[in-house]
């Protein structure tokens, strides 16, 4: 099997160590002899979005954001035209915000986005930025478990209506709200870094086998030994008093 | 006289007497009088240091070259550089009527916290060392600290020093508009690299906001860089350091060679603004080359204990740094392990996600046998290193006593890497270990 990853603006939105995000998502495929792919995109640089089967986008910091603004609007035909043809959505924190309808910044100046969901973000005020580790109870693709990672935004995102995950410690989509982060069977939105997947290899595999579903149908993907993983990701559980559960 | 002066004054001298340090004096002086540092009556020359990384090692010798140019000097050598610690370092040194008693005051300064003690503090001379990404959740982002900064230098009448090599520090040679800019920098070495992997920051120019354009990199995004468009960059720095030898570890300033106390490029700005700052101040540089040469590094930095085998052990606190840790760790010959203790309490950051912006992959190498991740977060760690293909050769052992036992009952050269609130405790697991064996 083959799978395309396509890791946008690589050199700008890599905030708070989402690359390795995408080590996660390669590494998962070689173990499983999947042949694997990753290529990068600048501005500028030409890609057809549409041959790819997994397109991410993490988040970067206000000056990052704004240099690459521009261009991913000049993409969104492109991308409008991958949604088509089933390439899976992995976004988080900025490039999460970006396919909304706007944001709106302290100033009070309101940024179109790229318009693909109803949700929308505006900037807080210092006493509203929500940082700290964050626990969650996903649901994602029939499946429900808890997921853990680190939020740092001033952002808060309204108007989700089919979110990723219910907040069990932490803020999420605002300060204190109740939940977190947006999917729907296509693309997964968070703003959760940490890096997100190192310490939640259940949504890895979920987004890779969503990336497979395109060429080759539902996969059944191999068991992989993830003694560290579950260790990472139930110690900071267990840190944030919230009891084991089956998996 | 002040009484509440005479206490925390009174305070310090019986902790001092029983051999503590800390900095409750200060958390004190500040809670009874919030003004307690503005009180304060500076001498001649006040010298605050600060930036991201070097901070500490760039202040101790600074005041130690102005001792030993023969200047009575007040500073905060161990590091305390939040306004509780410099309070108390004001408080120690001061007479009943607020005099700081010395002919200059050098600080090494928080980066977050510089803009709340600056205007108090009278500065004359202010040095900036680097800025790199770190500890992000502390404060944001790092772009906040440097906009914070640049409002501050604006009007400041002093001498800016400022290393000419980071694009972020160059901005604060652009917005200063009264103060005396003096620029420092390192001219290309055998080690210089054309392109980086490594460079964070500074890509783009800060005035036009296209690509910079670098002739070669020192390490991180610190190299000679300039904006075609504009000239961002351009500078003509008032000392410039050429011929670094790293075989002899050397250099040459002005003419002059000079030893430094450790091999390494960062180590190399560190004594490149000392002595632009020395030029400034109209002091002999002989001094500082004594300094260089006798400076004996900080606890927890390329500290060596006798364990089985020599055990040297270095602090991490943000990417570049670690980077640095593990161009030295590699340098050195032989097979050895490596034990990483990460820690995520609130001076080392909650965030740990910056372990995945160092280059760990370089520990991907066959003179590295084994890595022991310990501390509050060993699996992030250990999952950092299983993403980098060394699966095989990392192990967890929470328990920081019995990390350090098993390196040295591996009988093979070893190197801790720490970050900062693991360092004191490692350090004395380390000690206890090290004493056991010589009993």
């Amino acid at each position: 099997m083959k799978l395309n990853i396509l890791w946008m603006y690589h050199d700008l939105m890599d905030l708070y160590g989402d690359k390795g995000n995408i080590q996660v998502l390669k590494t998962r495929c070689e173990k499983r002899g999947i042949d694997v792919t990753v290529d990068t995109c600048g501005i500028g640089e030409a890609r057809t979005i549409e041959d790819y089967d997994i397109f991410f986008l993490g988040g970067g910091a206000d000056r990052e954001q704004s240099l690459i603004f521009e261009d991913l609007l000049s993409r969104r035909a492109g991308i409008e035209q991958a949604m088509k043809s089933g390439t899976a959505f992995l976004l988080i924190c900025g490039g999460y915000q970006m396919f909304g309808k706007y944001y709106k910044d302290q100033d009070g100046k309101t940024v179109p986005c790229l318009d693909f969901f109803d949700y929308y973000t505006e900037a807080s005020d210092r006493d509203h930025r929500c940082i700290g580790n964050i626990a969650i109870e996903v649901t994602m693709d029939h499946e429900t478990f808890n997921a853990v990672g680190f939020e740092n935004h001033g952002g808060q995102t309204r108007g989700v209506t089919t979110p990723l995950g219910r907040v069990l410690k932490g803020h999420g989509n605002e300060y204190q709200s109740a939940f977190e982060g947006f999917v729907n069977d296509q693309v997964a939105a968070t703003y959760m870094h940490g890096p997100l997947l190192p310490k939640n290899p259940r949504i890895a595999d979920l987004v890779l086998m969503r990336g497979l579903r395109r060429n080759y149908g539902t996969v059944t993907l191999s068991e992989l030994d993830d003694t560290f993983e579950t260790r990472a990701r139930e110690t900071m559980l267990g840190r944030m008093g919230i009891k084991k559960q089956s998996e | 006289m002040d009484i509440r002066l005479r206490l925390v004054k009174r305070i310090h001298s019986i902790l001092a007497g029983a051999g503590r340090g800390g900095s409750l004096p200060g958390v004190l002086a500040l809670k009874m009088d919030p003004k307690f540092i503005e009180k304060m009556q500076m001498p001649e020359h006040v010298i605050l240091v600060s930036g991201t990384n070097g901070k500490t090692t760039t202040s101790n010798l600074i005041a130690e070259s102005l001792r030993q140019s023969g200047m009575k000097v007040v500073n905060n050598h161990r590091g305390d550089n939040l306004n509780v610690g410099i309070a108390t370092t004001l408080a120690a040194n001061c007479d009943d009527r607020f005099h700081v008693i010395g002919d200059a005051v050098v600080l090494e300064v928080d980066e977050l916290t510089l803009y709340r003690q600056f205007h108090a503090l009278h500065p004359t001379a202010l040095v900036i060392t680097n800025f790199f990404r770190d500890q992000l959740d502390r404060a944001g982002e790092m772009e906040t600290i440097i906009r914070k900064m640049i409002e501050l230098v604006k009007d400041f009448e002093g001498d800016l020093i400022l290393n000419g090599d980071d694009p972020n520090v160059l901005r604060l040679g652009d917005a200063a508009e009264k103060a005396r800019v003096h620029y420092f920098s390192v001219n290309e070495t055998l080690r210089s690299r054309t392109i980086s992997d490594e460079a964070g920051e500074g890509k783009f120019c800060p005035r036009c906001g296209r690509p910079l354009s670098y002739s070669y990199y020192q390490y991180s995004h610190i190299g000679r860089f300039h904006c075609p468009y504009d000239g961002f960059g351009e500078i003509k720095p008032d000392l410039t350091v050429t011929n670094v030898d790293f075989d002899n570890a050397s250099f040459e300033a002005q003419g002059k060679t000079y030893h430094s106390f450790v091999n390494s490029i960062y180590g190399v700005y560190n004594c490149a603004s000392v002595l632009c700052l020395m030029n400034v101040m109209g002091r002999d540089v002989s001094a500082a080359d004594t300094v260089f040469r006798n400076y004996v590094l900080k606890e927890g930095r390329n500290e060596v204990f006798q364990l089985s085998r020599p055990c040297t052990i270095n602090l991490i606190k943000n990417p570049t740094g670690a980077n640095e840790v593990m161009k030295f760790i590699l340098g050195q010959p032989g097979d050895k392990n490596i034990c990483i203790f990460l820690n995520d309490n609130d001076q080392d950051g909650h965030d740990v996600s910056w372990i995945w912006d160092a280059h760990f992959e370089r520990l991907n190498d066959p003179s590295v046998k084994t890595i022991i991740c310990s501390g509050t977060r060993p699996y992030d760690m250990a999952l950092r290193l299983k993403y980098e293909g060394l699966e095989d050769r990392v192990m967890v052992i929470e328990n920081a006593r019995d990390a350090i036992r098993w390196l040295d009952e591996a009988n093979l050269e070893s190197h801790v890497i720490s970050t900062y609130t693991a360092l004191h405790s490692t350090r004395a697991v380390l000690r206890k270990q090290e004493g056991s064996r010589h009993k």
